[in-house]
């Protein structure tokens, strides 16, 4: 029991909050272009170059907002190309994803061994971070449970902010309605004269923009320094999650709570002298399973929907067979 | 004839094209690009050691690059040939170093382990795949993660060679693949590379199965009106990719390293990818994008040493022929059609 508290309490809940933020951000980002209809296993490079620029932004203006605008303006850059390629040319959206990760590896790595010199990390060099926000009035309110709501960087409050936002933008707002008819029936989009070309660029930028933050904050907020490849997968999580809730912030906001809480309980773990190694395959397993579980539980969905459909099928026929090809 | 003769002249023009574009990185990161292609092509093809050096670093991503047409033919992307490839090299190494056995049969049960061992690795992910439509894109990402890190861990907890670091105990030399030349550490992985292509290439051409599984790759519909199981199909075929993802990690165990170790042979399952996809998918073409790549890789190796460059603008130039040959659409003739064509053509 002992060994349980030790484990679980207000300091595990408020590393769950900021474990969760990175990858919440880029899930919500990954949700515009969900809803509108790509598959985007780019959002792991978007990450990363959200993460250097940052970094770099911070160093050179010795801002960290000015980093963060960097961060993000990288995001974007991949972001268009991503966009490009598969709206404009329709290039398949898999390789152009998979494609933009391995660039986004390996030109950070360039980058930073022609700017420091150095192979690895980035560390000091007058990085400046984000400053803690202390909400005034959380002790008081709160007491001990204060570090729920208090004390975390800003991109923490604007990663679980965004999830009424994007609630409000689907249901409520013209964008919204415009980018998931696009995702979900093209053909109605088209036909109601909205441009699918428009709304993708437009999720797909605005994927970038989201990516771009979670990539700042990986490397100014939740730590002030960049390692090569320090997204770490979160980038794919964030695919696993956005296959399974469909893109529904709310869905994604429960998804991403479950693999910051297994990613806060894994670094745990650790420092109660668990082999690291197998202590940092839990986020992955848990991805894992949770894609496995629900594609399963989906599993009687698709088939309703196909007996449903083929019903149709088979009325429609039955119905313009007599008056159409037929006439007896 | 000359449909083939228009394919390839548009993956040299986009390979052009990425290359021009990759000096324009090169000059940002302060280097010359004359310089740094000079040396790659000094480092890739100087003398005979390095062209050995060249055909060493080709054999895991020819035999990854199998591994991935054989997904893409059946319109499968496994991505996880490099957690495969991890799984198989341990393996290997296992048998290498545990069993003692007969030399020839050592090397065989460790290949047949290795092979074994990739295949069970993707076997959850092909399942889940075939039964439930799960994207194997993702799970197949996210298992490489677990599957590097298992690696890791089985290395340095449970196998660490006593006094080493991050390493196995090396493994018997009766399990070894032998060397080709006596200067270089070019062993006979490379020709087992080369006939699982050629092979790979015949049954996809002759053989019923692989004509099912071509359909299914191109046109599933068609496939399961003519009587192919559809489900049975995409399962096995991601098997055999996975097997052969780990066919390459015991060859890159018992041909190179004769040990298994911390961040062993990083990258080569997506060079393999790659390579598969450069070559549309075609096991025959892609021993020759194999060669490409295994020549920048060890091109790398002197522009490490040679300029102020990192290796990893190979890894830049990589992607952007990747991204130029997938923008090819643009040059593609209106009238050809997009509705039938394989999920995984550029």
């Amino acid at each position: 029991m002992e060994i349980l508290d030790k484990l679980i309490n207000v300091a595990l809940i408020a590393a769950t909050l900021r474990t969760t933020a990175p990858i919440l951000l880029v899930a919500l980002g990954g949700s515009f272009t969900t809803k509108a209809g790509i598959f985007n296993i780019g959002l792991e490079g978007q990450m990363l170059v959200g993460a250097f620029f940052a970094v770099l932004g911070s160093i050179w203006t010795g801002s960290a907002l000015a980093g963060v605008a960097c961060g993000v303006a990288a995001a974007l850059v991949f972001a268009l190309v991503f966009a490009v390629l598969v709206v404009s040319f329709k290039a398949n959206e898999v390789v152009v994803g998979l494609a933009l990760n391995i660039l986004a590896g390996g030109m950070t790595i360039s980058l930073m061994k022609a700017i420091f010199g150095t192979r690895g990390s980035i560390v000091g060099h007058g990085i400046v971070g984000l400053p803690k926000v202390q909400l005034p009035g959380a002790r008081d309110l709160l007491g001990s449970w204060a570090p729920l709501i208090s004390g975390f960087t800003p991109l923490v409050y604007a990663a679980f902010i965004a999830v009424p936002l994007l609630v409000v933008c689907y249901n409520r707002t013209r964008l919204g309605l415009y980018i998931r008819v696009v995702g979900e029936k093209p053909e109605a989009a088209e036909a109601l004269g909205i441009s699918i070309t428009r709304v993708r660029y437009i999720a797909s930028l605005l994927c970038g923009l989201l990516a771009g933050l979670a990539g700042a904050h990986l490397s100014l907020g939740y730590i002030t320094m960049f390692t090569e490849n320090m997204s770490s997968g979160r980038g794919f999580m964030a695919v696993a999650i956005l296959i399974f809730s469909n893109g529904d912030p709310l869905k994604v906001l429960a998804g991403c709570l479950l693999f910051g809480f297994a990613d806060a309980f894994s670094l745990r773990l650790q420092t109660f002298g668990y082999p690291s190694y197998l202590v940092l395959t839990v986020p992955y397993v848990v991805a894992l399973i949770a894609l496995f579980a629900l594609s399963y539980r989906a599993r009687p969905r698709i088939i309703a929907e196909t007996l449903e459909s083929m019903r149709k099928l088979l009325s429609v026929d039955r119905n313009t067979e007599p008056g159409g090809k037929n006439p007896q | 004839m000359k449909d083939h003769l228009h394919a390839v002249s548009g993956q040299v023009i986009a390979i052009g094209v990425a290359l021009l574009m990759g000096a324009i990185i090169i000059l940002m990161v302060g280097e010359s690009p004359v310089r740094v292609f000079m040396t790659l092509l000094r480092g890739a093809f100087g003398d005979q050691e390095k062209i050995a050096g060249t055909l060493l670093q080709t054999t895991p991503i020819l035999i990854c690059g199998v591994a991935a047409c054989i997904g893409l033919r059946g319109g499968m992307f496994n991505v996880g040939i490099e957690g495969q490839l991890f799984l198989g090299g341990f393996a290997a190494a296992w048998v290498g170093f545990a069993m003692p056995l007969p030399a020839g049969i050592h090397t065989l049960a460790a290949l047949a382990l290795a092979v074994v061992a990739g295949a069970a690795w993707v076997a959850i992910p092909a399942y889940f795949r075939a039964r439930y439509n799960t994207n194997e894109v993702v799970s197949t990402i996210l298992s490489n993660y677990v599957a590097v890190l298992l690696t890791s861990y089985f290395t340095i907890f449970l196998f660490k060679r006593p006094g080493g670091w991050s390493e196995t105990p090396p493994i018997l030399a009766t399990s070894y693949l032998p060397e080709i030349f006596a200067f270089s550490r070019l062993n006979w992985g490379l020709v087992i590379g080369l006939v699982l292509a050629v092979g790979v290439a015949l049954v996809f051409r002759y053989t019923r199965w692989g004509y099912g599984v071509t359909m299914v790759g191109s046109a599933p519909k068609f496939a399961e009106y003519g009587g192919v199981n559809v489900k049975r199909q995409g399962f096995l075929v991601l098997l055999l990719s996975g097997a052969v993802g780990g066919l390459a990690g015991g060859v890159e165990t018992l041909g190179v390293h004769h040990r298994f170790m911390e961040g062993f042979a990083p990258g080569f399952g997506f060079d393999g990818l790659i390579a598969a996809l450069l070559a549309n998918g075609s096991p025959v073409a892609t021993i020759f994008t194999a060669l490409f790549f295994g020549a920048l890789r060890n091109g790398s190796l002197l522009l490490e040493v040679d300029t102020s460059a990192s290796r990893e603008i190979i890894t830049v130039i990589q992607a952007l022929i990747i991204l130029s040959v997938s923008a090819q659409v643009l040059v593609r003739k209106r009238g050809d059609s997009q509705a039938g064509e394989r999920r995984w053509k550029f």
